[in-house]
């Protein structure tokens, strides 16, 4: 099928076959590779982009099914070379490590923000239960959100 | 002490700039000119003799080659034994001849595409004539053929002890098989350079291991096989031993290709190693007065269903139980044996996590009936610095527990929450609160060889780079060698570059990132290296300017001098430049190092716990580690290293489980079944730090990412314990077991 969306900002049309994953085209045809696989069921959050201001796991969406959607993957976070708040404040709070986990945990909790400017400590933990670190402990993850909550980042 | 400039600073390590923006480049994330894809084709079976027919899958279009045993070399490696010298048993191929369990390694699949090559992977038709398979430590136990290895360790004699006369408490319990769960799963790149060499990119733990396996399988000189440490995506041993680099390696050498061997979750969980199964009896003596006399362990490990590490796990968990309390009769008698499950490999605390999770519900019971405070038990019974390991081992160095204990105590309240805390008892909630204490290692010092060399340069530019075989698994390791070598050079860490292991870039090293070494060793190799290298800058500034050597000061990449009316300035790198021109000499060090000494490092864990006892689930409410640590690093890094070991510690004692059928299948295959702690679940992590130590390590640091995955789970196990009353000794403690445990006991 002729598939047209919009990725990162950007209107594409592209031939795709529609039961390709979201994940698949993402990574292969678009080249946006920051787009991670870690468990390929929806259980991990390795791959999960915006699609229409919510965080799924682009590992169990089918590309057929984000015709005429908006679709944010981590390549498309910064604006004109500066990073979002969230990129500055998880590098700037260690909550990176091995980083693979990274960009889908960076896109979960921008989702979350994008619908609670202020969300709380639960909150945060509840937006990202469905990414999986085994590196971080999460703690330095949730820290990073509270301070770009805040605007406490340089 | 001087005060440190840059050591045990909080700065931000460079690769992260690229993670945050999706940049960097994984090793799923390369495409090289030609790549072809492949994946292993695992066993479905725990024990069976197969054939094989890959007729069909030869033929899906894209396919170049579908290999199986008969198409590998006949020679049989141990993906453990990192250096030729380390001589443990060698039983496996690239691909098996014969199922030995779920997630043997049967088949290869090589082709264009990974549509191509899934789909030829699912036609490969087995054929297995099944026998009955091996399952679990007490299956094994009934023919003594089962045992790999077997092995006595001990100190005094415990038999001679008057048992009779003395408390004794006797603790039977398990530890489960856990998955290191990377979330990067295993994969490898390969390809042949342009002068014919083969090149293998791994996220590895120890790039020489890598060589040598390679090298022996396919008989290729070690001087035409390059293996380079690519960007990793966490390993916690899981990559520590080599999976699927030799079967990446043999198809890319024999298609003349690159090729790229990927695996799924699936496969990572069965079919690479996982944190070996324990069972165990710990027998304590004690006097009256809580005071340890001697102790007897016996522990089976369950060893899967090839050797690699039978011994090396047997031996590292006995050799820790000499080291963290003083006990002057003690007998360890280990074994592991073969199963029909995946074997065995490195994982996060080598034999530490075992060693502790057992005998520390026993010290507590031991304290429970003596009526003891179990904080004042161990503090009667920990070593003290400067004790000698009673078994031979090395010395235990500055060896800090008991300031460990009482600063825990006092920060987490310990008294008077351990007295008040069961007020908060409600009918559904029960609470407690747990302790635990534990040891580790700082390098292989006493045991293997233990040598890493350090190839160090001064740049015209000012910069300066560190040639050392070190492995970032993501922790940060390059981050705290630049800190260390800008200690040491006085100039800043940004300005160095240490590039991480390349067997055709770095100076040998014996044993990459195992064995809670890195720090220890290998930052005081780069100590060292960036102290020699500052005094050639020196040297090199008398020679070109005439100065006197030690009237010159260093600071922040420039040397100083007090001239004879004001004092003179020179960069580094004006210093290389005119050097290089006067003296046809380039500015560097080359250093050998290998550590004196290989003291132990510990930690005490203290837990809070809320037990629901409708759904017999365990909330851990607050975690305090305190740490040994000699000198932090980096807090950034060091807390970052504490709280994710305690996720995984913690993911030990309550959740995380492969679990086996009896006929050997995985229950567990995927994170809906194997449950890793996720964010909701995982309580605040408090860390403390005991500093200002006397160690051989750089700037008196002692290792920390492998002792933080250990105390955390027996503390959680304590406090469970002490909630509800019960004595579970056996990992991990699910709601299932809770809810059993109370009905029992009501039925008492
Ligand atoms: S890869 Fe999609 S959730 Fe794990
Ligand atoms: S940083 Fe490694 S998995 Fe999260």
């Amino acid at each position: 099928m002729l598939l047209s969306c919009t990725v990162n900002g950007e209107k594409i049309e592209k031939e795709i076959d529609p039961a390709k994953r979201l994940l698949d085209f993402l990574r292969d045809d678009m080249g946006l590779t920051g787009v991670k696989e870690g468990c390929s069921e929806g259980e991990c959050g390795a791959c999960t982009v915006i699609l229409d201001n919510q965080a799924v796991t682009s590992c169990t969406v089918y590309a057929g099914q984000v015709m005429d959607r908006e679709i944010l993957t981590i390549e498309g976070l910064e604006k004109n070379g500066e990073l979002d708040i969230l990129q500055k404040a998880f590098i700037e709070n260690g909550a990176i490590q091995c980083g693979f986990c990274t960009p889908g945990m960076i896109l979960s909790c921008r989702a979350l923000l994008m619908e609670k400017p202020n969300p709380t400590r639960e909150e945060i933990k509840r937006a990202i239960e469905g990414n999986l670190c085994r590196c971080t402990g999460y703690e330095k993850i949730i820290k990073a959100v509270e301070c770009a909550v805040k605007g406490e980042v340089q | 002490m001087k005060e440190l400039k840059y050591v045990g600073k909080r700065l931000i390590r460079e690769d992260v700039y690229d993670k945050a923006r999706g940049k960097t480049q994984y090793t799923c994330d390369r495409k090289l000119e030609g790549m072809l894809y492949a994946k292993l084709v695992l066993s479905e079976k725990a024990l069976a003799e197969i054939s094989i027919n890959t007729d069909k899958a030869e033929q899906v279009p894209g396919i170049c080659a579908v290999y199986t045993h008969k198409d590998v070399p006949k020679t049989k490696y141990n993906p453990h034994n990192w250096t030729p010298g380390v001589g443990a048993p060698e039983d496996m191929y690239i691909l098996s001849e014969k199922a030995r369990y779920v997630g043997d390694h049967l088949a290869l699949v090589v082709g264009e595409t990974k549509e191509a090559v899934e789909e030829a992977a699912s036609l490969v038709e087995i054929v297995y004539r099944e026998e009955t398979p091996v399952i679990g430590l007490k299956a094994a136990r009934e023919n003594k053929e089962n045992i790999a290895f077997e092995k006595e360790s001990r100190c005094g004699d415990f038999g001679s002890l008057p048992l009779e006369n003395l408390i004794v408490e006797e603790t039977a319990g398990s530890t489960q098989a856990i998955h290191h769960a990377p979330i990067e799963p295993h994969i490898a790149l390969s390809a042949i350079d342009e002068t014919g060499n083969l090149v293998v990119w791994t996220p590895c733990q120890t790039v020489f291991m890598v060589r040598y396996h390679i090298c022996s399988l396919l008989d290729v000189p070690y001087t035409k096989v390059r293996v380079v440490k690519a960007v990793m995506g966490g390993s916690f041993g899981g990559k520590g031993l080599s999976v699927v680099e030799p079967a990446c390696a043999f198809a890319s050498w024999t298609l003349k290709r690159p090729v790229m061997l990927y695996m799924d979750r699936p496969a990572d969980i069965t079919a690479t190693r996982r944190r070996n199964p324990s069972e165990m009896t710990v027998k304590t003596a004690v006097d009256k007065d809580g005071k340890i006399l001697g102790r007897f362990i016996a522990c089976d490990f369950d060893g899967g269903a090839y050797y690699t590490n039978a011994s090396a796990i047997a031996m590292a968990f006995s050799k820790k139980l000499f080291r963290l309390y003083r006990i002057e009769n003690q007998t360890i008698e280990a074994r592991t044996f073969y199963t029909n499950t995946t074997p065995g490999g490195s994982c996060r605390g080598y034999g530490s996590p075992q060693a502790h999770a057992v005998t520390e519900v026993n010290l507590d019971q031991i304290a429970d009936r003596l009526g003891m405070d179990p904080c004042e038990l161990r503090l009667k019974n920990v070593v003290l610095p400067g004790d000698d390991d009673p078994a031979g081992g090395t010395n235990l160095g500055d060896a800090r527990i008991r300031e460990c204990i009482l600063k825990g105590m006092e920060e987490f309240h310990w008294k008077e929450k351990r007295a008040h805390i069961r007020e908060k008892n409600t009918d559904r909630y029960a609470y407690g609160v747990g302790m635990a204490c534990a040891t580790h290692g700082n390098g292989y010092k006493g045991g293997y060889p233990e040598l890493t060399n350090v190839y160090a340069q001064l740049h015209p530019d000012g910069s300066a780079e560190f040639r050392i075989a070190v492995h970032d698994q993501g922790c940060g390791t390059v981050m705290t060698m630049q800190q260390i070598g800008a200690e040491a050079l006085h100039m800043d860490p940004y300005k160095i570059k240490v590039y991480e292991a390349d067997t055709f870039l770095s100076p040998y090293d014996s044993a990459g990132t195992q064995a809670s070494r890195v720090t220890y060793v290998c930052g005081r190799a780069v100590q060292e290296a960036g102290e020699a290298l500052l005094e050639k800058i020196k040297n090199a500034a008398a020679a070109v300017y005439g100065w006197e050597k030690n009237r010159i000061e260093a600071e922040d990449g420039m040397l100083k001098y007090p001239g004879t009316d004001r004092e003179e300035c020179r960069t580094y790198g004006e210093v290389s430049k005119e050097y290089e021109k006067k003296f046809s000499r380039y500015l560097h060090a080359d250093i050998e190092y290998e550590p004196d000494s290989n003291p132990g490092v510990y930690c005490a864990a203290f837990a809070e716990v809320k037990v629901d006892k409708y759904t017999g689930q365990t909330e851990v409410l607050d975690l305090l580690a305190v740490h040994d640590v000699g000198q932090c690093m980096n807090y950034t890094l060091s807390e970052g290293q504490i709280e994710g070991g305690a996720q995984m510690s913690l993911g030990q004692a309550l959740f995380e489980e492969i679990g086996y059928d009896g006929k050997g299948n995985v229950k567990s295959r995927n994170f809906s079944k194997y449950h890793m702690i996720n964010a909701p679940d995982m309580p605040k992590v408090r860390s403390l730090f005991i500093e200002e130590h006397n160690t051989d390590g750089p700037y008196g640091a002692k290792s920390l990412g492998e002792v933080v995955a250990v105390a955390p789970g027996p503390a959680v196990a304590n406090a469970v314990n002490f909630a509800i009353g019960s004595r579970f000794a056996s990992y991990p403690i699910t709601p299932e077991k809770v809810v059993l445990w109370l009905e029992n006991k009501e039925k008492e």
